[in-house]
């Protein structure tokens, strides 16, 4: 793994000294008014930078077993040039209590052409969209890495994809086409994990995974198409995309006993299925409110039903999610709440999940002491379940770069996307610095 | 000579009481029309610069804020765009900035790399230190003489440079200031010394320019230092590699910019 570390770094290097394509040349006409403007020519390095992160967790119940315990080494290399850009991010986790301790991840590896009109960038890339903050509703392409739930910085969570994206601006418009030709699914929790709930089955099923890869092939290709349009009065996205489903379908066939109508065997064929979506998002101010909105409709996703008829315990729905939002800030005192709201359409009596799913958040964050001291309080709230996970947390900036973190992720509640987490109460640490 | 002196005396009264009663200048501006000069003084159209902001706590303790800074004014809007290189867990976050000569309240963004997203943010945030200085977001901009009333306190030389000293209360009482008291540099019409008091009437801060040059023809402010009196945190702010009136496009103050930096 150290072999593998070096090399790349080595590659990094190389490619950053001696890229052709990087030529410098600065962004900027320097000449007064009365002269014709003129390219300052400039000699650039490669900037490095990244993290170093301790982060320790130990759960509040259950005899304070680590919940965590990781070493993260965060390393990025960027270049850029009026013409061209490239970007690598990798990091290494070193995790002293699992089997495998070392795991390396390339985040990011991209190339970007820039254009007086329109931007081109290839490679390994995270692609965020949309307005919400801890949900995601439009934010559709980069999958997610679920091992540690949705405790980890969202960068952490959102793992890059392999993919050509093509920027084109006029104006005040922007029109965004992504193509994947590479799958890439969501991570879940491993088994064992404290956050790997095991679902209990009334005999030992058998897995059948020869459905569960995509193979990479133009047919399998994901595409997606973003318009935005940035203005003083407001902010829209209107977006689409046929994509598939990052977390796959368990379709479950289970053998009955005619005679005692008992269950004898099940089998379990995992297989991801085609989405199809489209929605959008804006964001326009009303002092002292920021409004926030986001919807998107998905087309063809599959739900878990009791419906004896069905063989697989599945069938394919049609289902609408979206978020209303504010930000304010009183006595410096910054808020923001939003309401999340899923609704199946089309809903049976047989499905697992509720026609209508909702769900709240609220971030309270206050700076003290000329924003070397931060407190942070931020709540998922499942009002269908009253249950939640509350995350307060406190910042301090002991210097430029280097921070010490202290908080506690709390589970209230004994059932819904956050109750089934009750015994993982936690507090932790991370101390990082930035370089 | 006596009668010289008496003769100067009571002239220096005389005025002195001309001033005092009618709240003029011997040049017969009034407090309203000083401020004025000062906020319309001439600007480039455009400015970049790099801004450096050294943090001193009570304890003598440094940190250090380093950005490039963007401004294009059309006489209607400012439009600013600001990309931050120090510290490294701030890198590559942007903020932009559209200020309206009509009143209307500004438009912000801020561009966080860890989100990849730009997000809207509201004006109400002016009265947030910027970045952890001493400075609010309002004290970096330029408030419009109409939303205070305006006073002429004094002439007064300070640093060899001939100041008019105002005194300006907010019409909006709940401001964060309850009065401010400034001293602008005859014919250079630029803020020299300023003063700011709580809400509770205490003196809060003291902000000194500590450079200006004359560049391309404009007076720009190069340095300036700001002491908070209650906390004795300090902030020093120095202005270089500044250029006015190069070009810089209208495309520049977007979010493709924003989320693409500069390099």
């Amino acid at each position: 793994m150290k072999l593998n570390i070096f090399t790349m770094a080595a590659i990094i290097f190389m490619t950053a000294n001696y890229g052709g394509l990087f030529a410098q040349e600065n962004e900027i006409n320097t000449e007064p008014e009365n002269g014709k403007p003129a390219p300052e020519e400039t000699s650039e390095a490669a900037v490095l930078s990244g993290y170093i992160r301790n982060y320790t967790g130990v759960l509040a119940k259950g005899g304070n077993d680590y919940a965590i315990i990781q070493n993260t080494f965060d390393i990025r290399l960027k270049k850029q040039t009026e013409n061209a850009a490239f970007k690598a991010n990798s990091i290494v986790y070193h995790n002293p209590e699992k089997d495998k301790d070392i795991e390396l991840m390339l985040r990011e590896a991209y190339v970007d052409l820039f254009f007086s009109s329109m931007d081109i960038r290839i490679g390994k890339q995270q692609i965020i969209w949309g307005k919400a903050d801890g949900v995601f509703i439009t934010d559709i392409i980069s999958p997610k890495d679920m091992r540690e739930f949705l405790l980890p910085d969202f960068e952490e969570i959102r793992i890059g994809v392999t993919g050509a994206k093509s920027n084109l601006y006029l104006n005040d418009h922007a029109l965004e086409i992504i193509w994947l030709p590479v799958f890439s699914a969501a991570i879940p929790p491993e088994a064992g994990s404290i956050w790997r709930p095991e679902p209990s089955f009334p005999v030992s099923p058998v897995f059948h995974n020869d459905k569960e890869e995509v193979d990479g092939s133009l047919k399998n290709s994901e595409v997606f198409a973003k318009y935005s349009l940035m203005t003083s009065l407001i902010d829209l996205e209107l977006i689409g995309g046929y994509t598939w489903d990052d977390e796959p379908v368990m379709h479950a066939y289970k053998t009955i006993d005619p005679a005692t109508k008992q269950i004898t065997a099940l089998d379990i064929y995992p297989e991801y299925h085609r989405l199809t979506a489209g929605g959008g998002s804006f964001t326009f101010t009303i002092d002292p409110l920021v409004l926030r909105g986001e919807a998107a409709y998905y087309k063809g996703k599959y739900f878990n039903s009791t419906d004896p008829a069905l063989l697989d315990s599945f069938v394919k729905k049609d289902y609408v999610n979206y978020m209303a939002g504010a930000d304010f800030t009183i006595w410096d005192i910054k808020n923001s709440a939003q309401f999340i709201q899923k609704i199946i359409l089309r809903h049976t009596s047989d499905l697992h999940d509720k026609k209508f799913q909702n769900l709240a958040t609220y971030l309270i964050s206050r700076d003290f002491f000329n924003e070397t001291l931060n407190l942070q309080f931020f709540v998922y709230y499942d009002i269908d379940n009253k249950s939640s996970l509350m995350r307060p947390k406190i910042t301090y900036k002991y210097a430029d770069g280097f921070d010490i973190l202290a908080g506690a992720n709390i589970f209230t509640g004994s059932e819904g996307k956050f109750g089934q987490y009750n015994k993982n109460d936690m507090v932790y640490t991370k101390i990082t610095y930035h370089f | 000579m006596k009668n010289n002196l008496t003769n100067n005396k009571m002239l220096t009264i005389a005025l002195l009481f001309i001033f005092k009663a009618n709240g003029l200048t011997a040049d017969n501006l009034n407090g309203l029309q000083v401020v004025q000069k000062a906020y319309n003084k001439p600007e480039p159209k455009t400015q970049q610069a790099v801004l450096k902001m050294t943090l001193v706590s009570s304890s003598g303790g440094k940190r250090e804020r380093i950005l490039k800074q963007f401004v294009s004014n059309n006489g209607k809007t400012e439009k600013k765009i600001m990309f931050f290189e120090k510290p490294s867990d701030v890198r590559d976050t942007s903020f932009m900035n559209f200020s309206y000569d009509n009143g209307k309240p500004d438009d912000q963004w801020i561009y966080l790399p860890a989100l990849k997203r730009v997000k809207r943010i509201s004006n109400d945030s002016k009265g947030d230190y910027f970045m952890g200085s001493d400075f609010t977001y309002d004290d970096l901009g330029d408030r419009n003489p109409n939303d205070d009333n305006h006073q002429i306190l004094k002439e007064e030389i300070l640093k060899n440079e001939n100041c008019y000293v105002v005194v300006s209360t907010p019409k909006d009482k709940n401001y964060m200031y309850s009065k401010t008291v400034t001293w602008i540099i005859k014919d250079k019409w630029l803020v020299m010394k300023k003063v700011f008091y709580d809400t509770d009437g205490n003196l809060l801060k003291t902000l000194t320019m500590t450079g200006h040059e004359k560049i391309n023809g404009y007076w720009i402010r190069t340095g300036s230092e700001m002491i908070n009196e209650q906390t004795k945190h300090e902030t020093i702010m120095k202005l270089s590699n500044i250029k006015v009136n190069v070009s810089i496009p209208d495309s520049y103050f977007s979010e493709r910019r924003m989320k693409r930096g500069i390099k």
